[in-house]
Formats: C-alpha cells, structure tokens, sequence
C-alpha cells in the first residue's frame, strides 16, 4: 500500500504526524548485522502469525473441504470431513443469493462511499475555513458517533425508523405529509447507509481536516489575498494538497463498505426487507453460525478477502497514474 | 493539477504581511463570519445529535411509557431505569462495563506498545525483509474480522482459552493499521540525528527506543492508542463467538443479548436503552479529552520509502 | 420414524479433521462417567442455559448437593447457544457438560454429535412424567433419549377481553371466524390488528402448520424425507397470506419495539402464540394487565380440538461431559423434582414440561391474568391436544429460509407470494440434506 505520493506537507512544529519524513538514518545501515530491528518486529510478528496469518491458512483448508454425511446423520461418526476441491468456490459463484449479495454490496457502496467522502471533505473544508463560528462545537459533535459501537448506532436508528414509534413519522403525520416507510424493499439500502454515514462522515472529517491543517498558511493566503473565492482556495489548492489523505480515506471507506455487516444484522429483525444473505459477510454468518456449514463460509470469505485486496490494489492503481503523473513527471 | 503550483510560485504575502497572520489569528478583513458555512456545519452537527438527544430522552421513560408517549418529551425515569439497570442479574451491567474497559483499556495499551515496536523498527532501520514485513503486516488490514473470528475460536479452543478474557485479549493485540500509523509517527517526528546522538553517547537501541524514541512519538501512539480502544470497544463479533459466559461479555454483546432474549421473553428495550446510553458517556468523555490527538494524517503515510 | 436411530455411544468427537484441531480431546473420554463425587471432592458440571432466573434454581441444588456442584452460565437465548455449542463440538473442547436445547434444535445436536443418549442412566419413572407429544421430541422416535424436556409451548390465542367487549365480538373458535374477527377489528378503527404474520418467527408457523397436521421432515430407514411443502402448510400459508393480502392483520415482523408498541398502546388486539405468552405481555404491556384473555387456538374444523408448540426447551448433555452419571442426576432433579419445577414457575415464569410436579405451583393461577383465575387449567387441557411434529437435522436452514422467504411474501402481500415461499422453503431445505449428504426421499 505504500504509494510514491510524495507531497510537500511542510508545517512547521504543528502536527508531528505531518512533519516531512528524514530520510533513513545511514547510521543505522551501516551496522552490519543487526537483530534488534527483529527483535522488535517479533511481538507484531508473532501475533500476526498466530491472530491472522494461522487462521487465514485455516480459512484457506476448511474451504478446500466439506463434510459428509452418512445414514440420518445422527449418532457419533456419522459425519466425516472430506476433500472437496474448489467445490464450494463453484457452488458460492452459482449462488444467486452470493451473486445478489454482491451486487446489492456493489450498490451500497456506490452510494455510501461518495456520499461519505464528499460529506467529510465539506465538512473538513468548512471547519479549516476561518469564516465559519462555532467550529469547534461542530467537530466534536460531528465527531461523536465514531464512539459509538455499530450495533448500537443500529438500534438506535432502528427506533427512528419504524414508523409507529419514529419522531419523525410523528412530525409528519402532524404536518399532514406522507411518511415513507424507509425499512422498505427499495429504501432500506439507503436506511442502511445512513447508519454507516452517521457513524463513519465524522472520522473522515477528522483525517481530512488534520490534512487541511497542515497546509502551511501561506499557499494559500496569498490567493485569498488575490481575491480568490473560498470555493476556489479549496477546489485549486486545498483539495490537491490534501489528495493522498483523500484516497487513503477512499480505500478505507471502500474496505468497511464492502465489509458491512453489523447494521444490517442489526436491523434485520425489525423489517421484511432484510434477507439473511443481504450483504456477503450475512451469507458467511448465516453459512456458519445458522446452518453450521464451516466450509462454504471458508470458501465466501476468501472470496471477499481477495476481492477487497483486488480492488483496493486497483483503485490505488488507478488513482495513482490519474491523479500524480503530472506531478511526478 | 497545474493550479496547484501556481499560488506557490506567486505568493504575494510579502506584499502585505500585515494581513499574512498566524492560522489561529484574529479575524482578518476576509474573515468575515459566513453564515452558509456556519449553518451547514451545524446541521450536520444537528444530524449527528439527532440519534443521541433521541436514546437521552428515552433513557428517562419507564418501561411502559418508552413507545406511548412522545418521544422527543422527557420523563423522570432516568434514575429509575439506572436502578432497574444495576439491579439487573446482580450488576451485571457494570460488569460488562469493566469488562469492556478492560478488554479495550489493556488490548489498546498493548497494542500501541506492539505498533510502536513495529512502527519504530519499520521506520528507522534497514533491514532484510523490511518492505515485504510491512507489506504482509498492512495487508491485515484487508482481511474483514468476520472472517478471523471463527478460526481464531478454533485456534483458541486448541489451547482451552476460549470463554476466558484472553480469547478477546489476545487477538485484538495485533493492529496492521496502528503499526502502519506508529511507522508514520516514528518517521515523522523521531530525527535520525537524535538516533546517532544517542547512540555516540553509547546508548544500547532499546534504551534510544525507550527513553528517546518513545516520547517523541507520544502524541502519535496516543492516537494508535485511541483507535485501538474504539476498535475494540466497538468490536461486536469477536467476543461474540469467542464468550459464552455473560458474565465475560462487553457491554455490545451484552446489550445484544438482552434484546435478543428468544420468544419466550420479553425484550427489555427500557434498560437496553439507558444501557446503551451509560456506555456512550465513557467514550465521550474519552473523546473530548483527548481530542486534541485525534489526528490522523492518512496522507502522510503515503511516503515514498 | 419407526427405524431405531443408531444411539450415539461414547463420545468420539468429531474433530474438524485438521492438524490444529487434531486428536487430544476425542477418544476415551467419559471416563468418569460413573463417579457421583462427595462433598469433599465434588464433581463440578457446568450448565449453559438462558431460561429466567434458572441460576436461581441452581443454587437451590447447589446448597443441597454438595458432591455435585453446578455452575450455571447464561448464555444467549436460542442460536446463538447452539451454535456456541456446535463450535466447541467442532474445536474438541469448550463444550459444558448440560446444555439447554430448544425442541427443534435437537435433531441438528445429535447429528453434529453434540449432544448423548442418556436413556440407560434415566428411569421409566421421570420419563412417564412427560407426554408422549413432547418426549418425541427428545426420543426423535427411536430408542434413545437425547434430552430431558424442560418447558413447553403449546400454542393458544390471546385477545384483548376488552375490545372484543366493546365491539361486540366473540372469541373466534375456528380460523374462518378468526378472518372474520380480524376483518372487523381492522374496519372498527384502521390501526388496530387482530395480529400480525411475522416473518421473523418460524416457530410459530411450524406450530401453526403443525395444528393444521403437518410435520415438516420425516425418517425413513436411512433416508430423510422433507413435507415442509404439504397440504397442511399450503393451507396454512394461503390462509394467512390472504389475511395479508387484504390487510386486515399486519405484516410486520413480532419482537419489534413497533410491535411492542402495539401491545402496549393496544393496536395489536389479539396474539396467537403459546403458553409463555403472559411473560412476554407483562414485560412488554405491563398496563395491559387484566385486559387480556386466553382461548384455544381457532381450529380448522369446528369442534376439533388441535394445536400446535411453539417454544419449550429440553435439557440435554453433551458429548464433552466426562461427568455423564452427575450430570444425569443433576438434570433429572432439575426437571421433574417437585422443588425445582416449582421454582421454574414461580421465579421463571416458565410452563414446565413436567406436568405432574408442577400442578401445585401453576394452581394459583397467572398474576398478569387475575381475570382468568383458571388460566393453567385450560393450558393443561390444551396441552393434551398438540399433534405430532417430526424436526429434522437442518431446522435452522429450513427457519432461515422461512425468514427470507416469507419475508418477501409478506412483503409482497399477496396471497400467491405465500405459497410460493412455501414452495421454495421446500426447495432450500432439501437441497440442503442433499448438499450435506444426506438421503433425501
């Protein structure tokens, strides 16, 4: 993931974070043979052997297998585990709940992600303007429903969408006008959404605000001073300063999206609108904790691993050649 | 793109340094309030507000007055909802508390002290295996939790650790996106020079790392620190495969149970709601506190290395 | 189901086949089997369950049992339990030694080999305490005896005594009269509902097909069959989907705070559910009290006398108990001693499976139904008149396909959309079998 952005972000003595990167001590190169950058690296390297890469290898074999059965299936030895082969990648490509899942996935992040980054960078761009009161109030208050855990925002939201007991249905209903079922078939996508967005627009502000925040003063003071619009300090200088924050938050918010799951599950007791394979991640639960079949779970998670590296790689792919060979070159 | 160096090239703050000031300086001639800006900001803090003055004003309604009266009217059953909340199953509720605290206090401290380990030994030294180390840890990034949770179990259950702090612990320690961030802090603010300085003077690297590193970095691992904490007080699935026992849960999986109680019983919405309301005032508090760390430089990581 | 079901002997756990998960657990265990322990060294079990206020009832026998110590966790209700279960079955350990089970659960516990026949360690005594209906459950029809059954549900309607009152109506007694009421509970004020199809709980529609006569899996020799698409459910399904179809009851899912809601600001009229309904009306209504009345569910042919269960749980123990004799004992006290099951009613509001101890402790009646002093009377006498249900080994795919499916039907209201979600239940749960390897008929 490390790209070759490389972007004057010089602010002196403000953020440590933003301060240009020195160059890799030679010092340290020239010792000849050192252990101790392992010896550092082996708690991470350690934990992740064992937290991450041990379980992904296991994900991988379960995949590979199925269970089968004999007789009624009862009584001990009755069931046994056996090789399969890609059987189960086949019969999760041929499933048209996975197919639907994907598709529906592929919607909801269409909608999510632009709606998520163009609201934080508004918000951001607002913020770092010197003409907008009470900023800090808002950031904060924008901020907040980071704090609060997915499952939670969910049912909170929840409430506020059920029409017999929403504020709002009431507010409607008082003022004569139509209220729209949102945990509806067509609009619960964007119900779900929601959710995400309350939760996740403020983080997003926040990371891109502390990009804003770097920029020296200067660069753009003088074009203030020119008698450049505010819109126009943002859109020609602010924005592609801050580019590189932008597309990290892109790839993060790409990486949550596709793995939705909580908020869903959430509010899938309270609707006819949500199936049990709504989302990919609902079809590996329901695979493996409702009908206890481990291995076609293995198989759809490695699906969706892959797919997330694969499209992660290829956005930063993308991104990269449109957005910096005029700056490299 | 070719904006983007023009105001470099033509900067004309010489010209009128007089009105050149410091960012966190008075108002200037151009500085004038803007009303749009302002409202906007507000509505959005408004829409953020929305859910939560919602589960305020609920928490203080009894049972039997949370879905027949209006909502956004306050009751005076808060302390009472508390009560019936803290008399729930002998305190569990505060329990659940202490376990979530625990869980993300301790599992956030570890991991800050693991990233910055990693972070510091990926960002000041060269090394064999360097590039393809971070590459692999970062890809963990990728991989949906989901996904690890079930084999995580098995592997835990090999050793009997399932159903027990530690199988929420452990697991939890390793963070690819804290070592990523704890690298970009080591980069950005630990100068080389202070490295070389301390190893003239004889220092061994853990003690370069501890006393003069690690400071350095303090603001930084703070952050990693934070993150970690709100990942894993967040985390709802982990300990919900890993725990059977009530008694271990966090306050998500607990809250979780107590609406999904089966058919037979009824769900208790009154305390799920002051439940969900007490646990959101820790993190808030947590939140302002420490705001002013809640900087998170994504860009910055995209150095060239 | 007349073919002996090969009993599940010794506890040869089924290791998920892998290096990691390999051998340690599996084997020779059970080895304790026959100690009971002594107050100095007790035997210690443990007991995962999530009735109300059991760790109630566990301390009472924990007081006066000294050689066999209980430890109670409560977990959560239902699938999350099982699946808990069925993971430390699959890791070789992490299993506790008793497990509460709810009745259509058993089949899946037996077959992932979770769960032992305890029939040699269990007299004829405690189990002529149960009906035939609900030790089927636990017997799945052969030999064996995978469980002791706890609490059950037999299914009953609830309607608001008041409203009836006021509009003048009768309490229906069979589903034609129940449409009619519905009709006219909707036309006397729009908001109100005599009931709601949810999508969400497909127990209650089993239960509801299971009064109609259908039973939704079968065995036959070594092979299963799958009838969830039957006669007895279509009618079911067209009868509710026509219900749906022209508005006259809700089609929101049961459980939901809007649902809640309506119990409590009395939209929702009526209820068909089962025996424990008064809990879940009390923690919901609590104003409500007094105002409702039990019935027998409609039946399709009047003057028949037929329902269904819905709910009710056995308790079971695992195939990880080293400690299978206690662990017996233990359980057998919990749910046909007198002390116990008393306890059960009073501190869990729970209708006990064992009928004979409990007679005592229901007679005084149900508090939330003080208009009804002889509410467990009738319950026992609705009780007699559940009709046959055989579960099958993939319940939990067959309920999940409920949920998706009838929520599209319900969803669609319309009365076809119904009966093709029946049709693909069907579909799902046998593809299912077959994927898994099982023969299916």
């Amino acid at each position: 993931m490390t790209t070759t952005v490389d972007v004057d972000q010089t602010a002196p003595g403000r953020d440590p974070a933003a301060k240009p990167s020195a160059p890799a001590p030679r010092a340290a190169r020239r010792h000849r043979l050192n252990f101790t950058p392992y010896a550092m690296l082996a708690p991470a390297t350690i934990l992740f052997l064992i937290f991450m890469a041990a379980p992904i290898v296991y994900t991988l074999i379960l995949s590979l297998q199925k269970t089968e059965v004999q007789g009624l299936g009862l009584g001990s030895g009755a069931r046994k585990t056996v090789f399969a082969g890609f059987s189960n990648y086949a019969a999760a490509f041929s499933d048209s709940d996975f197919l639907a899942s994907a598709g529906r996935v592929g919607l909801y992040g269409l909608i999510l992600v632009p709606a998520m980054l163009v609201l934080a960078l508004v918000f951001a761009l607002l913020l770092d303007s010197k003409r907008t009161r009470l900023a800090g109030f808002s950031r904060v208050v924008i901020f907040l429903p980071y704090a609060v855990p997915a499952v939670i925002s969910s049912l909170l939201w929840g409430f506020l969408y059920l029409p017999s007991v929403s504020p709002f249905v009431d507010l409607t209903t008082a003022l004569n006008l139509p209220s729209p079922d949102v945990l509806s078939q067509g609009s619960v996508i964007f119900a779900i959404a929601n959710i995400a967005l309350w939760g996740g627009v403020g983080f997003n502000m926040v990371v891109m605000y502390t990009a804003l925040k770097a920029i020296p003063t200067d660069l753009y003071e003088a074009a203030r001073l020119d008698g450049a619009s505010e819109i126009r300090v943002a859109l020609a200088i602010k924005i592609p300063i801050i580019l590189p924050s932008l597309i990290m938050t892109a790839i993060f918010s790409l990486i949550a999206t596709l793995q939705v799951f909580a908020e869903p599950t959430t509010l899938k007791p309270l609707t006819n609108s949500i199936s049990s394979t709504y989302t990919p991640l609902m079809k590996v639960y329901r695979d493996a904790f409702i009908r206890n079949d481990v291995n076609s779970a293995s198989a759809t998670s490695i699906i969706i691993a892959v797919t997330i590296f694969a499209l992660s790689f290829a956005f930063l792919r993308v991104v990269q050649r449109r957005a910096f060979q005029e700056e490299n070159s | 793109m070719s904006t983007v160096t023009k105001p470099l090239g033509s900067r004309g703050s010489m010209a009128r340094p007089q009105l050149a000031k410091n960012r966190s300086g008075r108002i200037g001639a151009n500085d004038k309030t803007s009303y749009t800006s302002t409202i906007i900001l507000l509505l959005g803090a408004l829409y953020c507000l929305l859910p939560l003055a919602w589960v305020l004003m609920a928490s203080t309604k009894s049972g039997g007055d949370l879905f027949t009266s209006n909502t956004f009217v306050p009751s005076r059953h808060l302390f009472d909802n508390i009560v019936e909340l803290t008399q729930y199953r002998g305190g569990l509720y505060w329990r659940w508390m202490l376990n979530t605290a625990l869980y993300a206090g301790v599992g956030a401290f570890l991991s800050a002290a693991v990233s910055a380990f990693a972070g510091f030994a990926l960002a000041k030294y060269s090394f064999k295996g360097k590039q393809a180390t971070f590459m692999v840890l970062l890809a963990g990034v990728l991989v949906p939790g989901v996904i690890l949770a079930i084999p995580q179990y098995f592997l835990l259950a090999q050793v009997g650790l399932t159903n027990t702090y530690w199988a929420v612990l452990l697991p939890q320690i390793i963070s690819p996106y804290g070592i990523y961030l704890a690298r970009i802090y080591a980069g950005a603010s630990v100068p080389n020079e202070i490295i070389e300085a301390g190893r003239t003077d004889g220092a061994s690297d853990l003690r370069i790392f501890l006393r003069l590193a690690v400071p350095m970095m303090a603001p930084g691992l703070v952050t990693v620190f934070l993150f970690q904490f709100v990942g894993i007080w967040n985390n709802f699935m982990l300990p919900y495969i890993m725990l059977g026992d009530d008694r271990l849960y966090p306050i998500t999986v607990g809250l979780n149970g107590l609406l999904n109680q089966g058919s037979t019983v009824p769900a208790l919405y009154s305390l799920v709601i002051t439940g969900a309301l007490l646990s959101i005032i820790p993190l808030v508090v947590l939140f302002l506190v420490l705001q002013r760390f809640w900087k998170v430089d994504l860009g910055a990581g995209a150095v060239k290395s | 189901m007349r073919r002996t079901i090969r009993a599940a002997v010794g506890a040869g756990v089924l290791a998920a086949a892998l290096v990691m998960t390999g051998c340690s657990s599996s084997g020779s265990s059970n080895s304790n089997d026959g100690s009971l322990g002594t107050a100095d060294k007790p035997v210690k079990l443990t007991f995962w369950g999530w009735a109300p206020n059991m760790d109630k009832v566990v301390d009472t026998w924990n007081s006066t049992h000294k050689n066999i110590q209980v430890t109670y966790v409560k977990t959560d209700a239902g699938d999350p339990a099982v699946t808990k279960l069925l993971t430390a079955i699959k890791a070789g350990s992490g299993a506790p030694d008793l497990m509460q089970a709810e009745y259509q659960k058993i089949p899946t516990l037996v077959s992932a080999d979770a769960i032992i026949d305890i029939k040699k360690d269990v007299s004829a005594e405690t189990t002529s305490k149960f009906s035939d209906g609900v030790l089927s459950s636990v017997t799945l029809g052969s030999d064996a005896l995978y469980g002791i059954p706890q609490d059950s549900g037999p299914m009953m309607f609830y309607y608001r005594a008041d409203v009836f009152k006021k509009l003048g109506l009768s309490v229906p007694t069979t589903w034609a009269e129940y449409a009619d009421v519905a009709k006219k509970v909707h036309e006397a004020d729009p908001k109100n509902y005599l009931g709601t199809f949810s999508s969400a709980d497909a127990g209650e529609f089993a239960g509801l097909t299971q009064q109609a006569g259908a039973s939704w899996w079968g065995s036959d020799g070594d092979s299963w069959s799958v009838d969830i698409d039957s006669a007895s459910t279509k009618k079911v399904a067209s009868f509710w989907g026509g219900l749906v179809e022209d508005g006259v009851i809700d089609n929101q899912p049961q459980y939901t705070p809007e649902w809640n809601k309506g119990l409590a600001a009395g939209t929702q009229v009526g209820w068909v559910s089962a025996v424990w309904a008064p809990g879940v009306l009390a923690g919901n209504a609590p104003k409500t009290a007094g105002k409702w009345k039990m019935a027998p569910l409609p039946q399709w042919t009047a003057g028949e006398q037929a329902t269904g269960n819905w709910g009710g749980s056995a308790v079971a123990v695992t195939s990880q108990s080293k400690n299978v004799k206690a662990a017996v004992q233990f359980n057998t006290w919990l749910n046909t001693s007198k002390t116990a099951v008393s306890q059960m009613v009073t501190d869990g509001g729970l209708y006990p499976a064992d009928t004979v101890d409990s007679k005592a402790a229901l007679a005084t009646g149900n508090g939330f139904f003080k208009n009804q002093p002889d509410f467990y009377t009738q319950a026992a006498k609705i009780a007699e008149t559940v009709k046959p249900f055989t579960y099958g080994p993939n319940v939990n795919v067959a309920y999940s396909a409920f949920n998706d499916q009838f929520g599209k039907a319900a969803q669609a209201k319309s009365q076809q959309a119904f009966l093709d979600a029946a049709a693909q239940m069907q579909k799902i749960t046998v593809a299912d079998l077959k994927n898994s390897g099982f023969t299916v008929k």
